[in-house]
């Protein structure tokens, strides 16, 4: 009740008139173009850090996988991140292990990397890049359009405003790597069997 | 009347055990059901809990990967919790992320819990909000709320109190009738004594019982003890009536032979008195015509001793005038008036003066005496007492007589007081009995009777006299009237 009075106040109020015209000349226009792009990789960023949390890869035997005792989190090609990727996973850590992101060129340098985001611009030689991926045990995310269909496990997809996720589940199998069912649960789109269209 | 008591006692009895019954159940009815509820709600309190944690944890990728959808589906299955009013998801930042809602009101989130503590609840009035925060990998992701009503609650507090206000009713009844079992055993022989306590002091009618008693012990003892009392009280009653109307009957006897002594003894007396004024008159008579006439013929000692023939049978004749004036006050009716004693006092002196005024006696006669007497009697009594003092102050040059008035024990006391030959305090029993004197005839003359009569008169009066002095002291006389 006294909050709804409070609003009915503010509309109001005189000086609001002020606070809209100054909103509508600048915060519209960076809202529009500057900062949903901004904020779309900010959440991706933190995205990619929860799929860490979300996911299980196999032992590879010599127990030690992880190079320097951090879970990687690698992205190929030019990095539309930005400081944002690091600055999310900054001081996170997956399991007692530390998160670092590790910027590669070439799918060849993947190493010890646990996630590996392609990014858009690598759409052009996106089969050779995930057959390179393809022992390498790694979570393969792009927003390469159509990424789970085409063989990626995880494709950002864009529900308007909000970034969601499909799932290409027999590609994480196929790789050995377990995906929580909760994960699952919030994809949008779930690929069970390699023939799922 | 009898209705009236012995519902006294039962209402009594069937209260008192039905007041105890209650309350036992009362206090344990209270005591259980405020248990249970307090149990209840902690169970309450926990079960929410633990919906909040499934809820929690089912919901974290949703929040992780900001789908409200999915956390409303995870919230909608709340619905099979009916107690669940609204429940809610929020991000770190406090932002409602996903809410549901069971009757789809408007939703408030609850206070979240502060920092560092994973989860808190409040109950105010019929629910209970209860925040819980969500921990995925050991980091808060989230909160979760559940605000559960506690109608249930309600519900079972009323079944409980209807449960209980059964038993209650079904234990009072049975206490009710049990102590109507009670009532012949115990309240019957209890009234039926009371009533027959009753009639006895009210009747003082011994020869009744009361009704032998039942197999209690105490009321049996109780009812026999009350009725060998009874026997006894009437076995002395007897004996007391009997031995009463004995002792009323001697008495009867006693006064109606007194009565016919006394009648006897004054009729003897007066006729004797009365009977020996003619035989006297003759003597007298005839003494003073044989000196009269013979006179010349006698010397000088036949005269003296017919003198001495006259003068004694003088005295005689006044003997014989105050016995008959001692049979008359004892005869003679009273008649009670105001008497001025103080007037009655002064009119004796004077008279007194009159006849001899060759004496010195001075008077102090108190003023405005009166008293409740009958005026003839009293004045015969005044005028012994006061001639007396008269009397015994003849052989003093100057004497000084005192009427007054003092307090005894209470009571005003009239005396009269001289200064003249007094009485040996040793003889002072012998003062009022008649024909008794201390003094000879020769010494102060006088019959004996003038006390005696004072003492009768006083007696009539219902009054006391009596008398103090010494020797050569004088003598002071008192009476109460």
């Amino acid at each position: 009740m006294s909050n709804e009075r409070a609003h009915r106040w503010l509309l109001c109020s005189p000086c609001m008139s002020l606070v809209i015209a100054l909103w509508l000349f600048v915060g519209v226009p960076y809202l529009q173009s500057e900062q949903p792009k901004a904020r779309e990789f900010e959440v991706k960023a933190a995205y990619l850090y929860n799929f860490a949390r979300f996911v299980e890869w196999p032992d590879d035997g010599n127990g030690n996988r992880d190079g320097n005792g951090s879970l990687e989190i690698c992205v190929l090609g030019a990095d539309p991140f930005g400081q944002t990727l690091d600055a999310t996973v900054a001081g996170q850590t997956v399991g007692g292990k530390n998160v670092a992101v590790k910027r590669i060129s070439k799918p060849q340098d993947v190493g010890p990397c646990r996630i590996v985001y392609i990014s858009s611009p690598e759409e052009w030689h996106l089969k050779d890049v995930l057959a390179a991926l393809d022992k390498a045990r790694v979570l393969t995310v792009s927003d390469i359009p159509r990424f789970s269909e085409r063989g990626g496990m995880i494709g950002f997809v864009l529900d308007g405003n909000r970034v969601r996720f499909d799932v290409n589940l027999a590609s994480a199998q196929g790789a050995g790597l377990t995906l929580r069912s909760e994960l699952l649960k919030v994809a949008t789109n779930v690929r069970k069997h390699p023939g799922d269209m | 009347m009898r209705q009236v008591k012995y519902r006294s006692i039962v209402e009594k009895l069937t209260r008192m055990s039905m007041l105890v019954s209650g309350i036992a159940l009362l206090v344990a009815c209270v005591s259980f059901i405020g248990f249970d509820m307090v149990t209840y709600r902690a169970n309450k309190v926990r079960s929410i809990s633990t919906e909040a944690q499934i809820i929690g944890s089912n919901a974290v990728s949703a929040l992780l990967f900001n789908d409200p959808q999915s956390a409303e589906d995870t919230l909608s299955a709340l619905r099979a919790a009916p107690s669940v009013v609204s429940a809610g998801i929020c991000t770190l930042d406090g932002r409602v992320f996903a809410s549901y809602s069971r009757d789809h009101v408007l939703i408030t989130a609850p206070a979240l819990p502060p920092e560092g503590e994973a989860e808190v609840h409040s109950i105010s009035g019929a629910q209970i909000a209860l925040a819980r925060s969500i921990v995925f990998k050991g980091k808060p992701t989230g909160v979760v709320w559940i605000r559960s009503d506690v109608q249930e609650l309600n519900r079972r507090l009323k079944r409980y109190v209807g449960i209980a206000a059964i038993v209650m009713v079904a234990s009072l009844l049975a206490a009710f009738f049990l102590s109507s079992m009670y009532r012949k055993e115990i309240t019957e022989p209890i009234v039926s004594l009371a009533q027959v306590a009753r009639l006895v002091s009210r009747d003082k009618n011994y020869s009744l019982r009361a009704a032998s008693a039942g197999s209690t012990a105490e009321t049996s003892i109780l009812v026999d003890s009350f009725n060998n009392m009874l026997a006894q009280i009437q076995e002395r009653d007897k004996e007391l009536l009997q031995a009463h109307g004995e002792l009323e009957q001697r008495v009867r006897d006693r006064t109606a032979e007194l009565a016919a002594a006394n009648k006897e003894l004054e009729a003897f007396s007066y006729s004797v008195s009365h009977d020996l004024r003619a035989p006297l008159r003759s003597i007298d008579g005839f003494s003073l015509a044989l000196i009269e006439d013979y006179g010349t013929k006698l010397d000088q000692g036949g005269k003296d001793y017919l003198r001495r023939v006259r003068a004694a049978s003088q005295r005689m004749s006044q003997l014989i005038d105050d016995m008959l004036n001692l049979a008359r006050v004892t005869r003679r009716a009273m008649q009670r008036e105001t008497v001025d004693l103080s007037g009655l006092a002064k009119s004796i002196a004077e008279d007194l003066s009159e006849e001899e005024p060759s004496r010195h006696v001075e008077f102090a006669i108190a003023d405005g005496l009166s008293a409740d007497a009958d005026s003839g009697l009293l004045k015969i009594a005044m005028q012994n007492l006061i001639g007396n003092a008269w009397k015994y102050t003849s052989a003093h040059d100057r004497a000084r007589i005192e009427f007054g008035r003092v307090k005894h024990n209470g009571r005003p006391a009239y005396f009269v007081r001289d200064d003249g030959a007094g009485f040996d305090p040793r003889y002072v029993e012998r003062l009022f009995g008649a024909f008794q004197r201390l003094h000879a005839a020769t010494e102060f003359p006088g019959t004996g009777i003038g006390l005696a009569t004072v003492h009768r008169i006083i007696h009539r009066h219902g009054g006391e006299v009596w008398a103090e002095g010494g020797v050569e002291s004088g003598a002071t006389f008192y009476f109460t009237l």
